[in-house]
Order: structure tokens, then C-alpha cells, then sequence
């Protein structure tokens, strides 16, 4: 394995001492003087047209300052996705609308001195709907005669597909060899539909934003986002300012997971402010996070697949439903990325077809969340393998090892699937999912257990079951890094990056990347992250770029660093560069026995002779996205009498690569692995008669506390992928892929019945246990 | 909203004064006057300056203050009676900075739909002592079927008998710290192989609260290997509204399910 | 208005506030922002503190009913330059990932270890119960609740 002396080791997150003892600041956190306090008006309605507003009792208040809705802020088409430009969403939204689109939808808005004043002005606006006929049912929502949802000037920017006067937010349709054929030689068809549902990113910190005029009356945000270059162009857009006259500042982040790639608060503080030259301060109650925010996109995909009585998969075509809700953030890209990141694992199948329609709905609004479609396509086919090959009787770990993308093949899927465009081609170069699939299984006790049905205490059975995934490293040719990197006197060196920590632990990492190449300790590195003023450009936390993109960049900027460091030592030591090693912060020329300080070459580059600033700037865009590759494995609990399920034990193998930082790459796996449990298990929104969501509370909506979390186990398999920075690939999101499937594997190991509806509530096991009278 | 003002009385006879005040309520802990309608009361009295925080055992009845949190009852009533089902159903619920602030009296007072203490105080036929409009001693029973007992009217302490029931309490909950869609409480004393007394209590469906006297009936005085266990869940008169945790239907099933297991966990029955 | 005194880390401190107001709100006013707004529910934790020495979440107490009372956040248990072994725990153990929930995390730590300095895991998770986290899985913060009861013991 590679040695290195930085990279590869779980240094100490670099501003976890600050988090630790509650000296960072998330955006709630500054003091802002002679602020406005703003409060949102949502609407009741799923699908309503507003005929007036009368604000004049509201505008009566004491306290009350401004009042903004659509009769006085210019309505300006954008998407509110933190994408790439030009955005592969919908132009569909406007920051007032004539329209209200979903229960949450948002009706005005007031900045009063405080937040009291604005929360009771709110409700003394008096507005006038027309009920309209909602959609709920995201399968009638392309019907004949369906009410239409957005009928104004939405457009997209890029050319997609896209028919608003149909309902319909995206369509995607590819195939490659031919799919009647692979039909023709199954000897049996497994035909299913699986079907995922809404969910919160529930990140701890609400959404904020906050904004103020500095000194040169220029617009500074700080705000709780994972974009904050998308920020300021959107914010730029919406309120026809130039980019020049926007700081976006992303502080401490309290987690993301997706749901701050959306450009929802920014715009609205940023109009206070500019219009009555006060700052403004806007932070969401929990309920107005579950309510009016982004939500995973439930699906509904039918996966047909033709099998040959040897368990051969002649043919597989994946249909897929996505239900976007009232606006199309994300809605072509989730949809995309559920064929994209899921077919290329099973590259082997011949016949492939997917087509995939993504809707508007009166529901809430689907958007980036961890995982981003792959976890709804891998719930379908890891749980479709696992039919196949009981029916078959094989043993699906030796089926995984057979069918799974190897190092030196490729999938027509890359080339086929991109973000609204063709995909990438690539030939995968690390894949160590066999491995993965092997120390899991170990680990769980697979053939122990697999098949066995164990009796455990009460009336409870075990089964275990298995999930494999792999996702991508950033948007290959359209996601960008960059950084700059200064020495100091002392050899130390500043980073400055785009890139978007929102408790990833991005900055540390990042950080080590420098470390590594210039061979100094990770407290040399300085790192200051995402100030649109101070930092280079950076397309922000997502996609699972950071690490291969940004980790990138990081590494050709040091590695320019020390190439002027080489010049300068070169000059002292009276050398050529390539005489001279580094070690120790110091550079030597081993021959002649002689070196020179870092702190050395630092004075003399500032201070003594041609003098300079040892500084460089690098970018770096991924020409492909090589995956991570996990292997998941659940091991469940069934209560037979009532249908609970309990996880008693979760393994997670992962290929990410090089680990820059281990324990930061574990520390992304359990997270999203116990995010996937509690998604797979109890997670999903409950909605009232009029499509208003009823549990938006962590009282009613509930998430895994340390009560309810299994055993877990996290593997990280050794790998090395040559095309990212010192080996590595991404982790972020992987993770999350596999708990759904793994869990409903190992359901129907236990007990026999399939779930094909997500989550597994212990109604809906105890029901199909009956249904299959099992009980 | 108007503005409200806060009593610090530091004798229980300022308290009945205060009491008298329209829209005046007493404040022990605050969990329960922050989820209901705040905007209507007036005016809150602080309790913590009245030495409600007693818990003693005196002639076999244990007393208990009302400003005692969850917490705090877990703690001592461990040492007087160990066994209590209090200490189980109590140190199960919420969590545990609630457990910090939750009050026994205000939690009777506020009773939630999910409470966790109200089905072990049914069972143990528990009495509270009140002060202000309806000054006295009464049945908690009593005190939950008539919401006009709360009416300017402070509970300042809990009693109970604790005996030495065998007890068994269940929460059905989607999460560890879930709010249970219902709970069961069972209080049991046997002797050799029979059933001497026995007492079920439901709390979370329909009628909020239930105790299942007829079943108490069909058990006493019974053999234990006489009992049908299997029949008792299927048979069982209760019912639900909502859909938490599922269908009331469901919900059904689940509650006689766990009805069942917990009859045979006290029977000691496999 | 109400005003009342109250002993905050260490220091003593007079506030004035709305009577209706949580201690919650008043804190984060007066520039004790280490104390987090997650929820307002009393689920999350974020905002949990110490009410003379017993945890509490300060979003479910109303101030006045502080008033008096010591108080202490994690700011008052150890700062950046002297930290607490528990906040030393939880940044070794790569407890800390978005850092929004630690404040709570390490409080509802500390409140456990002052009575029970070598806790079982199953009392550790129970400690904790009343914490949610997001990003980690608790999988790590376990970890460091266990470290931090070592290092406790070592001094």
C-alpha cells in the first residue's frame, strides 16, 4: 500500500475543538445590529390561485417595516436548485407567485423589528383564493384532463425535455441492445414495483440566511448552504444585481445532506435588506424546515427483468416515476442519477432500457438528498436480485461477485446518462467490491445465519440480508474546484477553497491533501472555505465532488507551491530541483549534506533577494467520476405477532478509495447508514385531508436517537484510484444505498414476505405477513 | 398576546389566593404550559418555593410532592419500593433532560394522550391531594373524569399504596423515544399458583384512558395454568383513533398482543 | 418585562425579558449562542444546558422560572484554550462532524459521568437519549463518551 504521512491518517477534524467547546458560529449565531426579523406567510392550500392580498391591516402594526408578496417583488423565473449553470432544472419559480402550488408554498413574507411583530403580522394578511383541483396521485398526474400545475413561462434552460402543460417536470429514456430479445431468451420474466417515500434531511441546524450592506454598501449573506457560489449567482439573477455586488459568507454548517443545495432564504433576506438598507435575519422553525423546505423524492419504479433458468439476467428494463412535487428542483438529475449511478453496477445485462418521468404534484417539493435517486433505484434492484436469485437457488454473494463492474470494464450507461445531456464515458479503474462483499459477509456471519431462520427471544425471527452500490466522484466535465494557497513566514501556508465543509469535515481533509504534498503537519495548513470574496470558485458540497474535485484542485495547488519552493530552495542550496527532496519542513539536497527551513525559504522569497510571494492557484474538473462500491449487510429482528422489525446488527464495506481521513470516511458511512435505517424503518411524512403535512415536528417525525441504533460495523477495504488526489474516491453519500434493500432482504430472509412499499412499518409487515399467510 | 404575569408564592396559602385569579395556572416544570394554548392564561405561579419536592413512605403509603420530576421519583422511589412500576414506566419516558423538568403534579394536571405516568397512578387506585376551588383528597380516577377538578384548583402531592404487586409496563412506540400510541400497565400479586389480585390499565385509546375490569374479574381468584392467555388479546374490548404507528385496527392487534405477552410475563408463564 | 438574575458560568448576570419568554431565547439574545435553536420541541437537545446541575433543554423552560438558578453551557465546563477532557474526548474520537449538536452532546456527557464515571454502553446511550444527531450515527460519540470516561478516571 501507498505510505504517506499525512493522508491516510484520522488526524484531529480542524475545527472540532472550536465546535466542541461552542466557539464557531453557524449563521444564527452573529449579531447583526438594528436587524429586521422576517416571517413567512405559507399557504393552506395545495393548489390555489390568489386573486388579491390586502396587507393594510399588517402594514398598520407597530414594528412592521416592510411587507413583501407578488404585488410589489418583480417575479423572476428561476429554479431554486444549487446546480451547475445552466441548471438542468426548471426555470418555474418565482419568488411570489399569483399561484400557490403546495401546502407550504409561500404567500408573503414581512420584516418587522421583531420576531413577534412579524409572526402576528403575518396572520393579518388577508388573502383571497381560488381553491383549484390539486393533484395528489403522482401516477395521474400525466392523465388526460389533469389539472395543470404551472402554466406561466416556465421553461428550462437547457434543451430537455419538458411539457408543464402535461404535468410533466422531466423525461429521460435511454437503452442500449435489445430489449425484446433479452425478453425472448428469459425463460421467466420477474416483473415488480417498488415504491419509496417522502423524507426530511432533518439536519440539526434549520435553514438560515442573514444579510447587511458593509461599509461600501455592498450585500453581504451569510447563510447556512452547501452552494454558496450558487447563492450569489441566483441571488445576482433573481434581484438583478451584479455578482459584483454580492459576498455570499457560508460559516459553520449544521448539516446538509442536500437540503441546503436549494436556494430558498437567500433571496428573501437579500430584498430586505437592499430595500430598506437594514439588515434581515431569517431563520426557520422546525416546522417551516419540514413544511416549505425539500424533501427526498418519493418514487415508484417498476423493474422488469428477463432470467434465464441458469439465473442469467437476459434483460432488465427500469421504469421509473418521480414524484417531484409543486416545483421541478432536481427533478430531471434525481431521476437521471436513479439509471445513472444504479445500471452501471450490473453492466453485464445486455438488454437494458430505462425511462424514467419525473411530475408535479400539489405535494411538497422533492430536491437534493444524500444518495440523490440512487437510493430509490437500489432499493428496487438490490431487493429484484434477491428475488432472482432465490428463485433461481443461487447464492446471491457469488451472483453479487459475477454480475458487479470490475476494474477495467465499463458500462454503456456512463456514456448514455449525463446531467440532461450525454453521460461520460469511463472504464473503471479501483473496484474492490469483491473484497467488500466478502469481509461483510464475514463480519454479519452470513452462512450462519443466511436461510436459517433463528428463532429469537418471544416470537421474534432473524434473517440477514444484503445490498450492494456504488455512486459517483462529482459530475464528470461539469463540476469544478478550485483553490489558492500562499506561504508564510513561519511555513505555514493559507488555504483558501470553494469548497463547502458543512460538517463533512471537508476543510480537514482538504487540508490534509496540502499537508501530504508538502510534507508539513496538518496544523501548518490554514484553511479558510467558502467566502465568495476570499475564496476561489467551488460548485459547493455535493454530488459527492469535495474530496475528488476540490481534493484535486487542493493537490495541483500544492504541488505548485512546492514547485516555487524548489526554485527558491534550489537557488539557496545551489541545486536543481530535482537534487532536492522534502521532509521535515525543510528541503534537502542529501548529496552535499545540506539543507534549508521551510522558514527559511519563506523569509528569503519575502524578504531578501527577487523577492516573491510563494502563492498558486489551481482548478480541477473530474473528466470522469470514478464510484465508491459498498456491500451492506443487515441483520433484522421480526416480531411475528406484530410485524416489528428491529436491526440488531449492520455491516458496511466500503471501496472509497483512499481514505484521506479514516475516521472522517467512517464517520460518513454511519451516518448515513443509521440515516438509512430510520428512512427504511419509520421515516415518512403523514399528510391531512388537505395535503398538509401533519407530523412536521421531531415529536411526530421520528429519527434514530442512540436507543435505537443496531450494532454497526463500518469496513473501510483498501483501495487506490489512480485518477483521484492520492488515491482517493468519494464517501459521502454511498452509504445510504444499501439499509433499505439490506433491511428488506434480510426481512423476507426472516420471514418469507417482500416489501416492495417503503418504510417497513410494523403495520405494513404484520399486513403482509398476513396477505401471504405466513401468520 | 397579552402580557402575563408570574406569582412566586412561598406558602401554600398565597397559592390558594392566587388561584383565584382568572386564568392564573400553576407552572412546576413547563414542558406540558409550553404545548398548550399559552396564549390564553394570564398568569403563572412559580411552585418552586413550596417544598413539593418530598417523596416518603409513611404507614405503607408512599407520598410524593407534586413538583417531584420524573427523575427525581425514579431516584428515591427506588429506594422505598424498588419494585414499582413507576420506576420502569417513568425512567422510560421522554427523555432524559425532560426527565429533568417533567413534574408528577403537572403532569397529572395536563394528562397527554402518551403519558407515561397516568397508567401505573390508574392502576394503583393512586389518590391526589388538592388545594384552591376543590380543596381535598380525591381518587386520581375521580380526578381525570372530571376536568372541572383542575378549575383554579393546584394538586400538591400524589399517594399510593405500593404494596408488592408484580408489575409490568409496555410502551408502543415507533422509536426508543417515540410518544406511546398506548401503554399498558399490569399490577399482579399471586400466590402458589394462583391469581390474587389484578389490575390493567390502557392509556392512548379511544376513551383515553381504560382500566379492563372485567378482565381484572375473569382473572382473580384463578389458577394460573387456567388462564387463556390466547384468548385475552383477541377478545379484548378496546379501541383506537388515529393513525400514529398505524391503523386503529392494528393498533388493536398490537395492544392485545402485548396485553398478552405482558399477562405472561407476570404469570410467568412461557 | 421581567428581570431576573442569573449565574451563568460562574458569572453572575441580569437579564431582562419577556415573561413569557424560554430560556432558550433569552440565552442565545445575550450572546450565549453555544446554546443551539434546533427545534424548539424539546427533541433535539441542541439546546440543553445545566439548571443547577440537572440537564434540562432550555427551549422547555421559561425563563422566569430560571431566574436565580445557575446555569452552564458547554462554554462553561471548558473553552478552546483549556478544554474539558469530555470536549478533548469527542474531538478525538472524530465525535464532532457538523458540531451542532456537540454542545448538547457534550453536556448530556458530562451530566452522566459526574454520577457515574465508568458508565456501561447501555447507560451511555440512555444518557443520550434525549440527543439527536444527524451526521454521525452516534456511533463515534459513543466512542468518545467511553474515551472521556477514561481520560476522567486518569486524572
Amino acid at each position: 500500500m501507498n505510505e504517506f504521512d499525512v493522508v491516510g491518517k484520522s488526524v484531529e477534524k480542524i475545527d472540532s475543538l472550536s465546535l466542541a467547546t461552542g466557539n464557531a458560529r453557524f449563521t444564527d449565531d452573529f449579531r447583526l445590529e438594528n436587524q429586521l426579523h422576517l416571517a413567512i406567510l405559507y399557504s393552506p392550500h395545495p393548489h390555489a390561485e390568489i386573486l388579491d392580498i390586502d396587507d393594510s391591516e399588517a402594514r398598520k402594526m407597530n414594528g412592521v417595516v416592510d411587507i413583501l408578496h407578488y404585488k410589489n417583488v418583480e417575479g423572476v423565473l428561476h429554479t431554486t436548485a444549487g446546480q451547475g449553470y445552466p441548471e438542468p432544472s426548471p426555470y418555474d419559480t418565482v419568488l411570489f407567485d399569483r399561484k400557490v402550488r403546495f401546502v407550504g408554498d409561500r404567500v408573503a413574507l414581512v420584516a418587522a423589528e421583531d420576531k413577534d411583530i412579524a409572526g402576528k403580522a403575518i396572520k393579518s394578511i388577508k388573502v383571497e383564493y381560488r381553491i383549484l383541483k390539486p393533484i395528489l396521485d403522482p401516477e395521474k398526474a400525466l392523465d388526460k384532463g389533469a389539472p395543470r400545475i404551472h402554466d406561466g413561462d416556465e421553461f428550462t434552460p437547457i434543451p430537455v425535455k419538458y411539457s408543464p402543460e402535461r404535468n410533466l417536470a422531466a423525461e429521460i429514456e435511454i437503452g442500449f441492445g435489445n430489449l425484446k430479445k433479452g425478453f425472448k431468451e428469459a425463460d421467466f420474466i420477474v416483473d415488480e414495483v417498488y415504491t419509496t417515500q417522502f423524507a426530511s434531511h432533518a439536519a440539526i441546524e434549520p435553514h438560515a440566511a442573514l444579510s447587511y450592506l458593509d461599509e461600501q454598501g455592498r450585500l453581504v449573506i451569510i447563510t447556512s448552504t452547501q452552494v454558496p457560489f450558487h447563492v450569489r449567482r441566483i441571488v445576482s439573477m433573481v434581484l438583478s444585481i451584479p455578482v459584483s455586488r454580492i459576498r455570499v459568507i457560508k460559516p459553520r454548517i449544521g448539516g446538509g445532506f442536500g437540503g441546503k443545495q436549494e436556494v430558498l432564504l437567500e433571496p428573501l433576506v437579500a430584498l430586505v435588506t437592499l430595500r430598506n438598507k437594514r439588515p434581515a435575519r431569517l431563520v426557520l422553525e422546525r416546522e417551516e424546515v419540514f413544511r416549505s423546505t425539500r424533501t427526498r423524492h418519493p418514487m415508484r419504479i417498476r423493474l422488469k427483468t428477463g432470467v434465464g433458468e441458469d439465473g442469467r439476467i437476459t434483460t432488465l428494463k427500469m421504469d421509473a416515476l418521480l414524484n417531484s412535487g409543486a416545483y421541478g428542483t432536481h427533478a430531471l438529475t434525481v431521476l437521471s442519477n436513479t439509471g445513472a449511478k444504479v445500471l452501471p453496477l450490473f453492466n453485464k445485462i445486455e438488454n437494458v432500457h430505462f425511462i424514467g418521468r419525473s411530475v408535479y404534484t400539489n405535494l411538497p417539493v422533492g430536491g437534493a438528498y444524500r444518495g440523490y435517486g440512487a437510493t430509490q433505484g437500489y432499493f428496487a434492484l438490490n431487493q429484484q436480485l434477491d428475488i432472482i436469485t432465490r428463485k433461481t437457488n443461487q447464492d446471491i454473494l457469488k451472483f453479487l461477485k459475477d454480475w458487479h463492474i470490475r476494474e477495467g470494464e465499463t458500462s454503456d450507461v456512463f456514456r448514455a446518462l449525463g446531467e440532461g445531456k450525454e453521460g461520460v464515458s469511463q472504464i473503471i479503474k479501483s473496484c474492490k467490491l469483491d473484497e467488500c462483499i466478502d469481509r461483510g459477509a464475514k463480519e454479519i456471519n452470513w452462512y450462519e445465519k443466511r436461510d436459517k431462520k433463528i428463532r429469537a427471544r418471544g416470537d421474534r425471527v432473524k434473517g440477514v440480508g444484503v445490498a450492494i452500490a456504488m455512486q459517483g466522484s462529482g459530475i464528470p466535465m461539469v463540476d469544478m474546484g478550485s483553490a489558492t494557497m500562499k506561504m508564510n513566514e513561519d511555513g505555514s501556508f493559507n488555504l483558501n477553497i470553494g469548497a463547502t465543509d458543512l460538517g463533512t469535515g471537508s476543510d480537514t481533509i482538504l487540508a490534509q491533501i496540502a499537508a501530504e504534498v508538502l510534507k508539513v503537519p496538518v496544523e501548518k495548513i490554514i484553511v479558510l472555505s467558502s467566502d465568495t470574496d476570499f475564496t476561489p470558485f467551488d460548485v459547493g458540497a455535493y454530488a459527492s465532488s469535495t474530496t475528488y474535485v476540490s481534493g484535486g484542485a487542493v493537490k495541483k495547488c500544492a504541488e505548485k507551491i512546492k514547485g516555487q519552493m524548489l526554485d527558491v530552495a534550489s537557488g539557496l542550496l545551489e541545486s536543481k530541483p530535482e537534487e532536492l527532496i522534502i521532509a521535515d519542513e525543510k528541503i534537502f539536497n542529501k548529496k552535499k549534506g545540506k539543507a534549508v527551513s521551510f522558514e527559511e525559504i519563506a523569509f528569503h522569497s519575502l524578504y531578501r533577494e527577487n523577492q516573491f510571494q510563494i502563492q498558486a492557484e489551481a482548478s480541477h474538473f473530474g473528466i470522469e467520476s470514478p464510484p465508491p462500491f459498498i456491500a451492506q449487510f443487515a441483520e433484522v429482528e421480526v416480531d411475528k405477532r406484530t410485524g416489528k422489525v428491529d436491526v440488531v446488527k449492520f455491516v458496511s464495506a466500503v471501496d472509497c478509495g483512499q481514505p484521506i481521513n479514516p475516521k472522517l470516511a467512517e464517520g460518513q458511512v454511519e451516518g448515513a447508514v443509521i440515516n438509512g435505517i430510520s428512512y427504511a424503518l419509520c421515516e415518512e411524512y403523514n399528510f391531512g385531508s388537505t395535503a398538509n403535512l401533519l407530523n412536521c415536528s421531531f415529536w411526530d417525525y421520528k429519527i434514530y436517537t442512540t436507543l435505537d441504533i443496531p450494532e454497526m460495523v463500518t469496513i473501510i477495504v483498501e483501495s487506490f484510484e489512480e485518477t483521484g488526489p492520492f488515491g482517493a474516491k468519494s464517501v459521502g453519500e454511498i452509504a445510504i444505498n444499501g439499509p433499505m434493500p439490506a433491511i428488506a432482504n434480510a426481512i423476507y430472509d426472516a420471514t418469507g414476505v417482500r416489501l416492495f412499499d417503503s418504510p417497513f412499518t410494523s403495520e405494513k409487515v404484520y399486513n403482509r405477513m398476513k396477505e401471504e399467510g405466513i401468520i | 398576546m397579552n402580557e402575563i404575569e408570574w406569582f412566586f408564592p412561598e406558602r401554600i396559602e398565597e397559592v390558594i389566593e392566587i388561584l383565584k385569579k382568572d386564568k392564573v395556572v400553576p407552572h412546576s416544570g413547563g414542558t406540558g404550559i409550553l404545548r398548550s394554548d399559552f396564549r390564553r392564561i394570564k398568569g403563572l405561579i412559580d411552585l418552586s418555593l413550596l417544598s413539593l419536592d418530598y417523596l416518603q413512605s409513611n404507614n405503607g403509603i408512599v407520598e410524593i410532592g407534586a413538583m417531584n420530576t420524573y427523575y427525581r421519583v425514579v431516584q428515591k422511589l427506588s429506594q422505598i419500593a424498588p419494585n414499582n412500576v413507576l420506576i420502569k414506566s417513568l425512567s422510560d419516558s421522554a427523555s432524559t433532560p425532560l426527565r429533568n423538568r417533567i413534574t408528577i403534579g403537572g403532569s397529572v394536571a395536563y394528562f397527554p394522550i402518551w403519558s407515561d405516568l397516568m397508567g401505573p397512578l390508574i392502576a394503583l387506585e393512586a389518590g391526589l391531594s388538592l388545594i384552591g376551588e376543590y380543596k381535598g383528597d380525591y381518587p386520581v380516577l375521580e380526578y381525570v373524569r372530571n376536568r372541572e377538578l383542575r378549575n383554579k384548583t393546584l394538586i400538591t402531592g400524589i399517594r399510593f399504596k405500593p404494596d408488592n404487586w408484580d408489575s409490568y409496563y409496555y410502551r408502543a412506540t415507533r422509536t426508543e423515544t417515540d410518544y406511546a400510541r398506548f401503554n399498558i400497565t399490569i399490577l399482579l400479586k399471586k400466590s402458589n399458583n394462583r391469581i390474587e389480585n389484578v389490575r390493567i390499565v390502557m392509556i392512548g385509546n379511544k376513551e383515553r384512558f381504560k382500566r379492563f375490569t372485567a378482565l381484572e374479574e375473569y382473572l382473580k381468584g384463578k389458577n394460573i395454568d387456567r388462564v387463556k392467555i390466547q384468548e385475552i388479546g383477541k377478545n379484548l374490548e378496546v379501541s383506537f383513533a388515529g393513525k400514529k404507528m398505524g391503523s386503529p385496527e392494528y393498533v388493536k392487534h398490537l395492544a392485545g398482543v402485548e396485553l398478552e405477552r405482558g399477562l405472561s410475563r407476570v404469570l410467568a408463564i412461557s | 418585562m421581567m428581570e431576573g438574575i442569573f449565574r451563568i458560568n460562574g458569572k453572575e448576570k441580569r437579564f431582562t425579558f419577556n415573561p413569557r419568554s424560554r430560556l432558550l431565547t433569552v440565552l442565545r439574545e445575550n450572546g450565549y449562542t453555544e446554546v443551539k435553536e434546533g427545534c424548539k420541541e424539546g427533541e433535539c437537545g441542541a439546546c440543553i444546558i445545566l439548571l443547577d446541575g440537572r440537564l434540562v433543554n432550555s427551549c422547555q423552560v421559561l425563563t422566569a422560572s430560571a431566574i436565580g438558578k445557575e446555569i452552564i453551557t458547554v462554554k462553561g465546563i471548558g473553552d478552546i484554550h483549556s478544554p474539558h477532557p469530555i470536549q478533548e474526548a469527542f474531538v478525538e474520537a472524530s465525535a464532532v462532524q457538523c458540531g451542532f449538536c456537540t454542545p448538547g452532546m457534550i453536556l448530556s456527557t458530562y451530566y452522566l459521568l459526574k454520577d457515574n464515571p465508568n458508565p456501561k454502553e447501555d447507560e451511555i446511550r440512555k444518557a443520550l437519549d434525549g440527543n439527536l444527531c444527524r451526521c454521525t450515527g452516534y456511533v463515534k460519540i459513543i466512542d468518545a463518551v467511553k474515551l472521556a470516561s477514561r481520560k476522567m478516571g486518569e486524572k
